[in-house]
């Protein structure tokens, strides 16, 4: 649904995105991460048409990126803005009729009553939008994002500012359109987020850093982890478990802990080990590193290029 | 172009406006300010100087070489005629109203959706710059317009009621309706490009009013040439007038479509 290749974007002597290449299928939610200044949004408003990018080309819902074709783009894409940019003094229903005018939906009030329902807002529906919360302003966004069921989301820090139960919900909607089939980008800081939601995800700084699931980034950069308990003292099974062949042993208390390369080779070994050796074992898990440990690995450059496979 | 989109524009702007009716107050005012003046002249001086109109030569001189302006007041008492010559000429301060809501309005347009951050949503959907445009200039047209005729139509009634008899009846000429019809709504449309224009380029909204303001030197030199007598709005002339502006506004239109660029918008305001 999206296919990016090479996107680069100079504002003057400034590279804001460089050789962003990344694909995102229709019912998979690609995740960008990235801190302040990273160039997600630049990257989202070259895919939503708003921006040209000053090499590289994309293909947004089957619409080749050019000047010539932005109006098409645009048709194809429901864009999230890091703002809800409502027009307050306006209810919620106008302000949806007036993007589903915009849109020309053939049956605009139908639209938006599907759409006010669908994301829980009928009772808002003649509310003005300055009066309201936060979160609603937000699930108004998403509305009118969606109104014209495009099948390419972009999505710019969703749930930035909301209550953990908005965030949560917005979440909730986030991964609907997933199931509905829709391709969704998400920008986001939060990495809980990427991790619970995201099928892949883009580490961004001006270039991607890496691009992959949170699953692959973790294997890559850390291998797996595993962890073992015993009933009593770790630490005289130590040497057993080294000669398994794992890295990075530690033995502290009733745990071992250990980095190997193929988990479902070297967790029967090791547990096969343990019990030759007499070691009543308790528990034998993996033990993954989180996303956060990834996404810092990679920002503040302890991974140098390793993960930098798109 | 699409009129549908244009319409859902539109009709987002209007609804707008209904909801924050404080921003024609200053249109309101000036609408004021222009009818008042001349019933003051006309009718109030007379009344607290005891001297009538027809007893000032310079009115009565005036009034001989507008026969051709006013045909319809040399059938009327010479109080009447010259109070007739009097309320026409002032009919030019109306085209104060709809440039001055021009101006109010249009210099919100653009600039007002940046500081409300509603504008990278609306550039974000497939609505092209021309039908943007026009959108927003009609926007801010419709309602300069429909204060304009209630304001001259307040006029004429205000004079049916209050002047001499068949002075109202005299005003309405062919040359007031193009004044009002033709040349009011051009005007105001050409001030509201400019302040659209200005306005796709500005971060600040009085930067396009002050822009904008800038049609009201050549109206005010217009009027104050016709009360002197230097000028003498023919129809020929309003013609031409009206024609000038026409092609002012397709050149500002056209320049307006090319200066509009959505990521300069988006990527240099902040």
């Amino acid at each position: 649904m999206i296919v990016a290749s090479h996107l680069t974007r100079s504002f003057g002597s400034r590279v804001a995105v460089e050789d962003a290449t990344f694909e995102v299928k229709a019912g998979e939610i690609f995740g960008l991460l990235g801190p302040n200044g990273a160039g997600k949004t630049t990257t989202l408003r070259m895919l939503a048409g708003l921006i040209a990018p000053t090499s590289g080309e994309a293909m947004v819902g089957g619409v080749r990126l050019s000047r010539a074709t932005n109006d098409q783009v645009r048709a194809r894409i429901g864009f999230l803005t890091e703002a809800p940019g409502l027009w307050d003094r306006l209810t919620v229903e106008q302000n949806l009729m007036t993007y589903a005018g915009l849109h020309l939906l053939p049956e605009p009030r139908r639209a938006v009553a599907a759409v006010l329902e669908r994301f829980g807002l009928g009772e808002r529906a003649g509310s003005l939008c300055a009066e309201l919360s936060k979160g609603l302003k937000q699930r108004v966004a998403l509305a009118r994002a969606l109104l014209h069921d495009p099948p390419v989301v972009l999505l710019d820090e969703p749930t930035s500012g909301l209550d953990p139960q908005s965030a949560r919900l917005v979440r909730e909607l986030i991964v609907d359109l997933r199931d509905r089939g829709h391709a969704v980008v998400l920008s986001t800081h939060n990495l809980y987020e990427a991790e619970r939601i995201a099928d892949r995800v883009g580490v961004l700084r001006g270039r991607f850093l890496a691009v992959a699931s949170p699953a692959e980034l973790r294997q890559r950069l850390f291998g797996s982890r595993a962890l073992v308990r015993v009933a009593g003292d770790a630490g005289q099974f130590r040497d057993v478990v080294a000669a398994a062949g794992v890295r990075e042993l530690d033995a502290s208390g009733d745990t071992l802990r250990f980095a190997v390369d193929d988990l479902r080779v070297a967790m029967p070994t090791v547990v096969r080990a343990l019990v030759a050796a007499g070691a009543d074992v308790v528990e034998a898990t993996t033990e993954d590193a989180g996303l956060e440990d990834v996404y810092f690995t990679l920002v503040e450059g302890r991974a140098g290029d390793s993960g930098g496979e798109a | 172009m699409n009129a549908r989109r244009v319409v859902a524009l539109l009709s987002k702007e209007l609804a707008e406006l209904m909801r924050n009716r404080a921003a024609l107050l200053p249109v309101v005012a000036v609408a004021f300010t222009s009818m008042i003046l001349p019933f003051f002249i006309g009718l109030a001086v007379p009344g607290m100087t005891g001297e009538s109109l027809s007893s000032d030569s310079d009115l009565v001189q005036a009034l001989a070489g507008a026969a051709d302006e006013l045909p319809g007041a040399m059938a009327l008492s010479d109080e009447a005629a010259v109070q007739a010559l009097v309320f026409h000429r002032f009919l030019t301060l109306l085209l104060l109203v709809p440039v001055t809501g021009a101006i109010t309005f249009a210099g919100h347009s653009l600039v007002g959706e940046k500081l409300g951050r509603s504008l990278e949503p609306l550039l974000a959907t497939p609505i092209t710059t021309l039908e943007l445009l026009v959108g927003k200039v009609a926007g801010a047209l419709v309602p300069s317009l429909v204060v304009m005729l209630l304001t001259f139509g307040v006029y004429l009634a205000g004079v049916a009621l209050l002047a001499e008899p068949g002075v109202a009846w005299v005003l309405v000429t062919p040359r007031t309706l193009l004044l009002v019809l033709g040349v009011g709504p051009l005007a105001s449309l050409v001030a509201l490009q400019v302040g659209v224009l200005v306005s796709a380029r500005a971060n600040d909204p009085r930067t396009a009013q002050q822009f904008g303001a800038l049609l009201i030197l050549p109206l005010t030199a217009l009027f104050l040439g016709q009360m002197t007598g230097i000028v003498v709005l023919t129809i020929p002339l309003m013609l031409v007038v009206m024609a000038g502006l026409t092609a002012i506004w397709g050149v500002l239109l056209a320049v307006g479509i090319a200066v509009f660029d959505r990521e300069t918008i988006l990527t240099r305001w902040r």
